[in-house]
Parts: C-alpha cells; structure tokens; sequence
C-alpha cells in the first residue's frame, strides 16, 4: 500500500508537471496601469496616507467606459465618471488596492479610500483616489510596494515623478525600486509554485518598491 | 524487494519527464538569446522574468499592446487588418500557455480517458474555438445589442466563470467516479501477486502447504482477470474503453465544460474593436486568438497523450503491475480534472482574472 501511495504521487507529479507544469507561474497582465504616487505627510512629520493616479491602458480604458452615457460624444465629465469610480474602488478593496505598506518592518493597514474620481484625457481614463493608513505612522523607514500579486494588472510607475513626498520632513529620503530585474527571483519562484502549487504571490516579483527613510 | 523495480521504474519515467521539460526550456533559452533580446533596455522596460515564463511574458505583453494600435489603424487603413490577424495569431499561441485556456483540464481528460492524440487535438480545437464564440455573442449581445456597462458584462463574465468552474469539477467527480472502479479493480487484481511470489520462494517450507495452494489458485484466477480486462503486453487501449458510441459525446462534455469560459483578452479586444467601430475586425481577431490558442492547448495535450503512452510501454514489462499502474494514472488524472474543478471554484487555484475592476 505504502509503495502504492508513493507511485501514486509520483503519477500525481508526472501528469501535473504536464498538465501545469508549464503553466505553473504564467499569470499574464491584462491591464496595464501607469502609476503616480504621493506619500501624505500631517505637520507632526508622520505619514496619514497614499494618494494615487493611476492610468489605465488604452483598451483597458476603452472597456471601462462601454456603455457610459455622455451629454457629448467622445467627452466624459467627472460626475458621469463617478458611478464607474465607485465601481472601481469598491473592486479594488477585494485587492487591498494593490499597495502595501510596511512601517519599521509592520504592516500596516488603510481605510476605505477618499476623494476617489475619474478623469479621461487623451483617450486614456486615470483614477485618483486616497488611501488614509488607518493610524498615521512616523516610522524610520516606510516600505510600500504597489503590484498585483496575480498580475492580471502590470503596474509601472511613469517615468517622471513617480513618488513624492507630499509634506515630508526636509531630511527624508525616497528610494524608488522598479521590477526590472526579478530574473533570479522567478527562477526561484517558479520553481517553488511547482514544489508548493501555490502561486498566488507570483506577482510579487514585479512589485514597485518604494523606501522612505526619516532619520 | 520485489517491488523495488516497479518504485524504481515510476521514478525513471518521472525523470524522463523531467529531462524532457528542462531540455525544452534549455532549448527555449537558446533561442532567446538568438532574438534581439539582447540589446540594452530602455529604462522602465517590461519586468524581466528567467526563462520560458520571462519570454512568453515579454512576448504576449508585446503583441497584446501592439492590439489596440493597430485596431485603431485598421480604420483608416485597411492593410492594417491583416496585421491584426497575425498578431492575434501569434497572441493566441503564447497567451494559452498561460493559466486558464482548459490545457490542464483538457490533458487529465484526455489522460483519464485513453483519448488518442488525434481527438486530443480536436477536442482542443473546439473547445478553443468555442471559447472564441461565447467571447463574441458576450460582447455581442451585451455591448452591441444591450449597450450594457462594463459592471453588467463582467458580471455575465463572472456567472460564466462559475458555470464553467462547476462543470469542470462535475465532470471531473465523474472521471473520478468512472476511473476509481477501474483503480480498485486493478488494486484488487494484483493484490495476491506478492503472496504467489512468496509462494514460490518458501514452498520447501514445511507450514502451511494447502494454505500456499489456496493463495496459488487464487492468484491464477486474478491473474486471468487482470488479462482479460487490460492486456499487458497489448500496447494500445483495451477494446472495451476505445472511443465506444458515448465517447464523443463524453468528449463533447469536456468541450463544453472548458469552452464556455471565454477569454478576457477576448473580451478586451472585442470592446475595444467594437467603440472603434471596428467590431467586424474583433470578431475576426478574436477567432484567429482561437486559433492559436487551439495550437498551444492542442500540443500540450498530444505531449500529456505521448507520455501517458510512453509510461504505457515503460511499465507494460510486467503484467499485473503495468496496468495497476496505468488504472492509477488514469485515476490520478480524473482526480486532478476533479480538482482542478474545485480548486477553480473556491479560488484556490489562480485563473485568468475576469475583467472587473
């Protein structure tokens, strides 16, 4: 019974390394979003929240407005935007919003966002909305990450300004990491999933990292 | 000890399959640097991932983009069409193998099932081309028709989604059900075998010489049991499981069960292809996506085919325990259709997301 069990496996092993085994980490973006963030400061120095604009790709916008009726072809206004706004954050909340924050290494956690809306320009809709940290922190060092873990989403911060520091201490420090080189890490994590068949964080590898140091 | 050989065989076929793959993604590797790939990035390039996952990433991202521009073209110039198709051709091709695309599902079953290669590719094609279709009579109906919002759609989508988890995992405890019979008869059948072994060895030994007859004859009459049912130097199926009258029609299931979850690129570009006024263009991309996705799946399915065949012949040396093992195999694999089913629908295994955000 025992040798049983272990051919068993062992099938179990060859028939999913086929069946999967290709397909063990290839989520794959179907939306692409191009992020601006800004870290929000109280005066006393610590972080209250994030506020993003996030810019959707060009088909991906197309299919969110489908179907949104328009005063004048071709021109959406903010309030006829707004029903889709609240749709979007209200699906995002399922996702933590993308955007993971660690203060002094602990996580931390934000609120319902504010001040959400949409805006379409150049063919292009762009999201803004706020996220508050459910307690305004004053860390030495911030970490937050912004990507989809499932990466159904390819998040890249725009070239320009990607991260400011909305009131920040003067002797703060920002460093900014893009998901260029995750060569090393998707070896290793793909072969992980395989071992684990957990691939639910295979976005990770494609995670923003921004780093705030406050001496 | 006499069971060592056939451990040892199941580890030596699941080393083949090993070499096999990683061969594969050497060769894959090679290529890569063949492609100009090489050449320095642009700052804020695509996120580069290792071997065959990095390049089908990077490559579908690529023709997926290049999509909505050429979509837009194809208005004003007509040529820009037939690029379109060949991007969606070759789209199609790399996206399948991504999650989703029912390669898994569609492999166990034909694994569980002594499917031949040649349905296997068929029942890829149809169920990928069915894929397309619902893709079109979505965005048909809800957007062309109905001008229904992106919330509507996505919510058809996700009732879609379930339907098709639900079927999957219904058709899988079939499998299942059907292939589990065939497991424990085969168990059952080559249960006495060790003792008419041992029987061999100590029958000198004075205890128990009618007890070793009884198990003698018993094994006999297994040991015919197992012959007729599976043959073990026969190296095809067994005739009673070859595509009988049920059996396009068990395949039809699996079409079905698979190709009613469309794609959400599909989706996408059917949409998109649609506000430009171009849906005619999307629906012909969306089949061509089809097309190449129906290559991919297909291939997959014909190498699950080959090395459930090969396995066959690996183990087919001894009588009882080659089909043992093969009634395991085909047990495993309606399993994993039974999983990948439920898995699917409680979420625990990631599929292609569907387009709501």
């Amino acid at each position: 019974m025992n040798i049983l069990m272990r051919r068993l496996v062992h099938l179990l092993l060859l028939v999913g390394a086929l069946a999967v085994g290709t397909g063990a980490a290839q989520a794959h973006p179907h939306v692409w979003i191009t992020a601006t963030s800004e870290l929000i400061y109280a005066p006393d120095g610590s972080v209250t929240g994030v506020r993003h604009a996030w810019t959707f790709d060009d088909m991906f916008s197309t299919y969110a407005l489908q179907g949104i009726e328009t005063k004048t072809k071709g021109v959406y206004s903010r309030e006829e935007l707004a029903p889709l706004a609240q749709t979007n954050v209200e699906s995002l909340k399922e996702f933590g919003f993308f955007t993971f924050a660690k203060a002094d290494g602990k996580k931390e956690k934000f609120l319902e966002p504010v001040d959400y809306f949409l805006e379409y320009k150049d063919t292009a809709l762009t999201l803004h909305f706020t996220l508050p940290l459910k307690t305004p922190v004053k860390p030495r060092e911030l970490a937050l990450e912004v990507f989809d873990p499932t990466y159904f989403i390819d998040f890249s911060f725009a070239e320009k300004n990607p991260i400011r520091l909305v009131g920040a201490p003067a002797a703060c420090q920002t460093k900014f990491q893009r998901p260029n080189d995750g060569t090393a890490n998707a070896q290793k994590l793909s072969e992980q999933n395989f071992m684990n068949g957990d691939n639910s964080n295979y976005g990770a590898m494609f995670a923003n990292k921004i780093t705030v140091d406050c001496p | 000890m006499r069971l060592k050989p056939g451990f040892a065989r199941a580890l030596a076929i699941c080393v083949a399959v090993a070499v096999v793959v990683l061969a594969l993604d050497g060769v894959i590797q090679v290529l890569m640097a063949q492609t100009p790939f090489g050449g320095p990035r642009p700052s804020g390039a695509e996120p580069q991932a290792g071997g065959i996952v990095g390049w089908l990433l990077a490559k579908q991202s690529e023709f997926y983009r290049e999509m909505s521009a050429t979509i837009r073209a194809a208005k004003s110039d007509g040529s820009a069409v037939w690029t379109l198709l060949a991007i969606s051709f070759a789209y199609g091709i790399f996206h399948a193998a991504g999650p989703g695309h029912g390669k898994a599902v569609i492999s166990s079953y034909l694994v569980a099932n002594q499917e031949t290669a040649r349905r296997g590719i068929v029942l890829s094609f149809a169920s990928a081309l069915m894929q397309a279709l619902v893709a079109v009579v979505i965005v048909g109906i809800c957007a062309w028709l109905l001008n229904a919002s992106a919330k509507t759609m996505c919510g058809a989508e996700k009732a879609i989604e379930i339907a098709s988890y639900a079927l999957i995992a219904a058709f899988g405890a079939r499998l299942v059900w059907t292939k589990g019979g065939g497991f424990i008869r085969a168990l059952q059948a080559s249960q006495p075998v060790p003792a008419l072994a041992l029987a061999g060895h100590h029958d000198h030994a004075g205890h128990g010489h009618d007890h070793d007859n009884h198990d003698h004859s018993h094994a006999h009459h297994d040991h015919g049991h197992v012959h007729d049912e599976h043959c073990g130097h026969s190296h095809g199926p067994a005739p009673t499981e070859l595509a009988g009258p049920g059996g396009w029609r068990r395949g039809f299931g699996a079409i079905f069960a698979v190709g009613v979850r469309p794609c959400s690129g599909a989706i996408l570009v059917l949409v998109f292809a649609l506000a430009q006024g171009m849906f005619w263009a999307g629906i012909a991309a969306t089949f061509v996506m089809g097309l190449g996705t129906a290559i991919t799946v297909a291939a997959i399915a014909v190498i699950a085919v080959s090395a459930k065949d090969l396995a066959r012949r690996l183990s087919g040396g001894r009588e009882g325990g080659g089909a043992l093992f093969m009634r395991g195999v085909e047990f495993g694999a309606a399993g994993l259709v039974l999983l990948f089913g439920v898995g699917l629908l409680l979420g625990y295994i990631a599929a292609e997301r569907v387009t709501c955000l």
